[in-house]
């Protein structure tokens, strides 16, 4: 399985905190600073409150995978052919129902991508920067 | 309120569809407009209302200059995506522009050019939470986000291969009697297996096509259409759908992520019509990808929910089955024109022009369109 590299476009604070917290290899998403409720995707207004705050906290390193996708044919802009093939999965962490980070599923080389797979999350080196990534547990969640 | 039988699309056109055209789209959507108003029996100097489409990229300014207009006394543009802006939305802001008796011909003229710079995924690459989250893991491009979306149905009703492939073999077997069709040839299962695997499980099969070309219809009063050339097809019924969710975490975020707000688009339509599912002829439904007409199909009431592979592998789709769809081949093997060649064939299929592939005593059909968060079901009929 290969990696995509593609570095992040953080013209913007707003993703800031999420790749500092890969870097420290914790998966951090943002929150109501003031309810503590997810906000996910960071929102450049929390929905009913222009004058809310959106803070980074760190989130559940396991949970499992609403959906998958193997990508053979990377449509991202440029020449993506040696990094495929690559298997993105959409994690859902336990303590944080509803909530979906996409990342590259690792570790799991003989293991058939399945939607409610066991994941834990794993960062991954991807060029110079890094990226989310999944690896399977092992039980899977019904 | 608004009502049905009150307005009629009077005059349609379009350009050839081609895999790679030499016109760019302000072009393509005069060549398309002109054949439409001729379509109608009318000339550009009777054209007087226009809808607009934002992803276009031109205006009713510089439509009316180059179809050689009359007076402008109307115009507006769709705020929607896709198919819910040409074939639900337009035709939504035209009656009104009708029954205000702001406007007595109104052109909805549409182009695309796919293959220009950038191409068809420019706009998701600016989206703020793809760039930063999703496209540095590889999440990138509508048959990626579609083929998660397949992932899951498969999962929650279950899909076999043999069921996904048999969406695209449908549409294509209609293609194969449509001349002006980009993909005639016939494609059997173990052609389907040859088509190349983009995102597990879609295929370049289950994908629309690559196309530059265009699109255009005239809407009318009822009562105009009745002394124009071709039998009377009026819009009986209309239902838009919206979610609010953005463009950025459509493919993610939402609940369910391939619910589109499409049971409620035909819940209103049916009801405007005065109709159920049972009595339509026939269906054009946008077919992006397989996953997205499959679900729309049952969105629709044309089977069960979770049935959808069922109901297609049983070939009720197909030439010479219960509910023919996509009659023209759709956008998957027709051509892809978002929305556009879907109700122009629904149009001409219910004015009994289509030869081979005509659907026999076709009076109402449900042309569905889909655009991103939002959905419209339009119930069209020969009066």
């Amino acid at each position: 399985m290969g990696i995509p590299i593609y570095p992040p476009k953080i013209e913007d604070p707003l993703f800031q905190g999420y790749y500092d917290g890969l870097e420290a290899g914790e998966l951090r998403i943002t929150a109501d600073a003031g309810t503590g409720e997810w906000i996910w995707y960071p929102p450049e207004v929390i929905p009913g409150k222009p004058d809310a705050v959106l803070e980074w906290r760190p989130v559940s390193p396991e949970g499992s995978a609403y959906t998958f996708t193997t990508v053979i044919r990377s449509l991202l802009p440029g020449d993506h052919k040696a990094e495929v093939p690559f298997t993105v999965v959409m994690f859902e962490p336990d303590d944080a129902p509803g909530v979906r980070v996409p990342g590259l599923l690792v570790g799991a080389e003989g293991v058939e991508p399945r939607c409610g797979m066991r994941l834990r999350f794993q960062p991954v080196q991807a060029g110079d920067h890094k990226i989310a990534g999944f690896a399977p547990v092992g039980v899977m969640k019904e | 309120m608004i009502r049905g039988d009150r307005i009629a699309i009077t005059g349609v056109g379009e350009t050839p569809f081609l895999r790679k055209g030499e016109e760019g789209v302000m072009k393509m959507m005069t060549r398309a407009s002109l054949a439409a108003i001729a379509d109608a029996g009318l000339t550009p100097k009777d054209i007087d209302g226009y809808i607009s489409n934002k992803y276009a990229g031109h205006g009713s300014d510089e439509v009316a200059f180059a179809i050689g207009a009359g007076e402008k006394r109307f115009c507006a543009t769709t705020d929607s995506v896709g198919g819910t802006a040409t074939s639900g939305q337009a035709l939504q802001l035209a009656q009104m522009a009708i029954e205000a008796g702001l406007a007595r011909h109104v052109l909805v003229p549409y182009a695309i050019q796919s293959t220009k710079p950038g191409g068809v995924y420019g706009f998701h690459a600016r989206e703020p939470q793809k760039a930063g989250i999703e496209m540095p893991v590889g999440f990138f491009g509508q048959p990626t986000y579609f083929a998660t979306m397949a992932n899951r149905y498969a999962h929650e009703y279950g899909m076999t291969e043999e069921e996904q492939a048999s969406i695209p073999m449908t549409y294509r077997a209609w293609a194969v009697l449509t001349p002006g069709a980009q993909r005639r040839d016939p494609m059997d299962l173990e052609a389907y297996r040859q088509s190349p695997m983009i995102s597990t499980p879609l295929r370049a099969a289950d994908c629309c096509l690559t196309t530059d070309g265009g699109g255009a219809y005239v809407v009318s009063a009822i009562e105009e259409a009745r002394d124009m050339p071709h039998p009377v097809v009026s819009v009986q019924g209309l239902g838009l759908g919206f979610n609010n969710w953005p463009q950025g975490v459509l493919f993610t975020q939402t609940p369910c992520t391939y619910d589109f707000p499409g049971e409620v688009s035909a819940k209103l339509a049916y009801a405007m019509a005065g109709c159920d599912p049972k009595d339509l002829d026939l269906a054009q439904i946008y077919d992006g990808f397989t996953i997205s007409a499959l679900v729309q199909t049952e969105m629709l009431g044309l089977c069960e929910r979770g049935e959808g592979p069922r109901f297609y592998a049983a070939g009720h789709g197909m030439p010479g089955g219960r509910m023919p769809i996509n009659t023209s081949g759709g956008h998957m093997s027709g051509g892809y024109v978002p929305g556009m060649n879907l109700l122009i064939e629904a149009v001409r299929q219910l004015r009994g022009q289509e030869g081979e592939r005509q659907v026999p005593d076709a009076k109402l059909c449900a042309v569905a369109g889909l655009g991103g968060n939002n959905h419209s079901t339009t119930i069209l009929a020969r009066s």
